[in-house]
């Protein structure tokens, strides 16, 4: 049956989906609909928990927490709420809590416009942290893949055993669209950790070996420690290598756009070929070489002033041309006549 | 013949532990560990959690599942992990400046939500694994590292803040006080809800030191000399007393809501004002303030808004402004506070 879905309703019917049982957050648009539904849920269903937390560091740590406690936990907020969740991101990474984080932008720094659409958080999630981490994040641009990814979420963060992003943006949570729920399959992966009172386990965020014994002084034992963090995350990454490649025959300039830009841009596909990454990162080089090779222009459309851009330029080892859409203004018209003027005399 | 079986709940293995000599955290490591046995609890039903400071090493050392969160957020995590998990005992062991500093937004609203939570905070009046520096609970006029003259500020009184909204379970004891301090660890442990023991607890090395003693045992004796203990169970302590503080929950009064109408007014029974008429009370020459509103006119001479001078902001005195209000971003429920005065003619 076809029903009526913002992208919020579709996040957390994706997360329900995938059998998650705990939900803590903070007010904060354009993702309190999230919290308010995570609230009349668990309401009506007490297997499902709910709690309201006095802010997003304790919301965050609260999410990773019941993940520990043997649950599948996630949260939602936007970009100053992920300022704050930044040390339990980082937390999460090191005690290998599995859990999924919403981010839904908007403009920035700080309460930037609230809510303007945006696309400016990519550099904060990838190591907002400190230290050394490899977060995978991904990023739908429908409300019916919006769903499907928090599913794929869930499972991303199972295997590699750590906080998964699922990004969207302010346009995004609030869009409505007509989806059927029931008609998309999905597979979940179940939990494999064993939770919290069944061993003389420690969970710390300082470094340690493989006895979970604190070992703040050796520098081998970090490096293997963290040599295997990276290989679990690109292993688990390589099973999702998503992306959308949209080619024009004769077209010598490729967008690339993800998101909300990449529908606002889907007209231009007349013109240019269009990729769209869907799993923002790691970051989809290999693709990224392959598909750029034949096209003399690549130009990055993004709610930022460039994040994606210089990811793109790390991993083709090109200069690529920037359309900044930024302050919410993501008007077609504007953006096609900013194409035509990068394009000038190339 | 001394019970020593509470050794299976330490990681012995780990010993000689990361602690100075002297401390007071091996006192409160053991008691706990007591309290544990007593109580029959081990690694099948347990879990410790624990924060960020020498405290906050305890949970390494005990042979459960401990969860060691980053600095200031053992309560949240307990929190959750209670929540998901209601058949494990959780155990909060931490420090004053994890606690009631960097997590005092934490204890302020976990204790608020009174989830069945056991916490032991190492109260050492200073912050040790950084070096001594002030902390929140460093009584006024001390010099630590940081407040070389002295503090100059009063020390959080945990004794007040953690009795001020029932239920709640809040004792105090120290490490010297022995049997005192088993009592109190024993009552927290049996208690259904948040439980909270400030362990009045020495650091000699960094703190001890500066103030001249010379051993842990004659910091003891200061503690001694500082407090006293009161028997029997009181409903809050004072700030020099040793002893439990319980209340039961109190059963506040449910706010009422009620809805005040004001009687309808008929419009026939209203003087008339023609436009002309009200055009002249614009509130100059001392005159009161009429608008026009829907038919009726109303006396605003009393609004702040309007005070001293006869136009605020948009609107004018002395005019029918029904058109103005309705496309106004405040609605019209601020002009039914002031009182009616007549109708307008038409």
């Amino acid at each position: 049956m076809k029903q009526l879905l913002s992208g919020n309703e579709a996040i957390f019917k994706g997360a329900i989906k995938a059998g998650a049982r705990y939900f803590a957050g903070y007010p904060i648009s354009p993702t309190s609909e999230i919290l308010q539904q995570a609230s009349l849920y668990a309401e009506e269903n007490p297997e499902f928990r709910f709690l309201q937390a006095e802010d997003e560091i304790a919301a965050a740590i609260a999410t990773i927490s019941a993940s520990l406690a043997g649950v599948k936990a996630f949260t939602a907020t936007s970009g100053p709420g992920i300022t704050l969740m930044q040390e339990a991101l980082g937390w999460g990474h090191v005690v290998e809590a599995p859990c999924v984080f919403v981010n839904s932008m908007r403009v920035g720094p700080s309460t930037g416009m609230p809510t303007q659409p945006a696309q400016s958080d990519l550099l904060q999630i990838k190591g907002g942290s400190a230290g050394d981490y490899y977060p995978i994040a991904f990023y739908p641009n429908s409300v019916e893949e919006s769903f499907r990814l928090t599913v794929t979420a869930f499972n991303a963060g199972e295997e590699s055993l750590s906080p998964v992003l699922l990004l969207a943006d302010a346009f995004l949570s609030h869009l409505y669209e007509l989806v059927d729920l029931d008609a998309i399959e999905v597979t979940v992966v179940p939990r494999t950790q064993e939770p919290l009172g069944s061993g003389q386990r420690l969970f710390t965020g300082t470094a340690h070996d493989k006895l979970g014994n604190v070992k703040t002084n050796d520098p081998v034992i970090y490096r293997e420690w963290l040599a295997e963090l990276r290989e679990r995350h690109l292993r688990v990454a390589e099973k999702y290598p998503l992306y959308e490649y949209l080619p024009c025959k004769k077209a010598e300039t490729l967008l690339i756009a993800f998101g909300i830009t990449s529908r606002i841009i889907s007209p231009l596909r007349e013109r240019f070929s269009i990729f769209r990454p869907i799993r923002i990162y790691p970051v989809l080089e290999r693709e990224l070489k392959e598909m750029t090779e034949s096209y003399r222009h690549i130009i990055v459309i993004e709610g930022n002033d460039g994040q994606y851009a210089g990811w793109t330029e790390c991993a083709i080892h090109r200069q690529v041309l920037r359309v900044p859409c930024l302050g919410g203004g993501f008007k077609l018209q504007w953006i096609q006549s900013q194409i035509e003027e990068r394009l000038k005399g190339r | 013949m001394i019970d020593r079986s509470y050794k299976d709940l330490l990681k012995m293995r780990r010993f000689p532990h990361t602690w100075c000599p002297g401390c007071g955290i091996g006192a409160v490591l053991k008691n706990v560990a007591m309290g544990l046995r007593e109580m029959g609890w081990d690694y099948r039903n347990t879990v410790i959690v624990s924060g960020i400071g020498c405290s906050g090493r305890m949970g390494g050392y005990m042979n459960v599942d401990a969860v060691h969160t980053p600095h200031g957020r053992p309560l949240t995590a307990a929190e959750a992990i209670k929540t998901v998990r209601p058949d494990l005992n959780v155990v909060v062991l931490s420090g004053d400046g994890d606690l009631a500093s960097i997590g005092g937004n934490h204890l302020l609203h976990t204790a608020r939500r009174n989830p069945d939570i056991t916490v032991f905070c190492n109260d050492n009046e200073i912050y040790g694994l950084t070096g001594g520096q002030a902390g929140p609970t460093t009584p006024k006029g001390t010099k630590t590292i940081t407040s070389p003259r002295g503090e100059h500020y009063q020390p959080l009184r945990l004794n007040r803040i953690l009795t001020t909204q029932a239920p709640y379970f809040y004792a105090k004891t120290t490490v010297y006080h022995l049997n005192h301090f088993k009592t109190c660890i024993h009552e927290a442990l049996r208690y259904k809800g948040f439980s909270f023991v400030d362990i009045i607890s020495d650091c000699i090395e960094l703190n001890g030191r500066r103030l001249g003693f010379k051993t842990a045992h004659q910091m003891f004796k200061w503690f001694d000399q500082r407090f006293h203990i009161v028997e029997g169970v009181r409903d809050h302590l004072k700030d020099d007393e040793l002893g439990i503080a319980m209340k039961e929950a109190d059963t506040l009064p449910k706010v009422k809501v009620e809805v005040s109408e004001k009687p309808e007014v008929s419009l026939k029974d209203l003087k008339p004002f023609s436009l002309e008429e009200l055009a002249s009370f614009d509130g100059q020459d001392g005159k009161p303030i009429y608008i026009g509103y829907q038919g009726k006119v109303y006396d605003l001479s009393t609004s702040p808004l309007f005070q001293g001078e006869k136009r605020m902001r948009c609107h004018l005195g002395g005019k029918d402004l029904t058109q103005e209000i309705g496309i106004a971003p405040h609605g019209e429920e601020l002009i039914f506070k002031f009182p009616i005065v007549g109708r307008l003619k038409e």
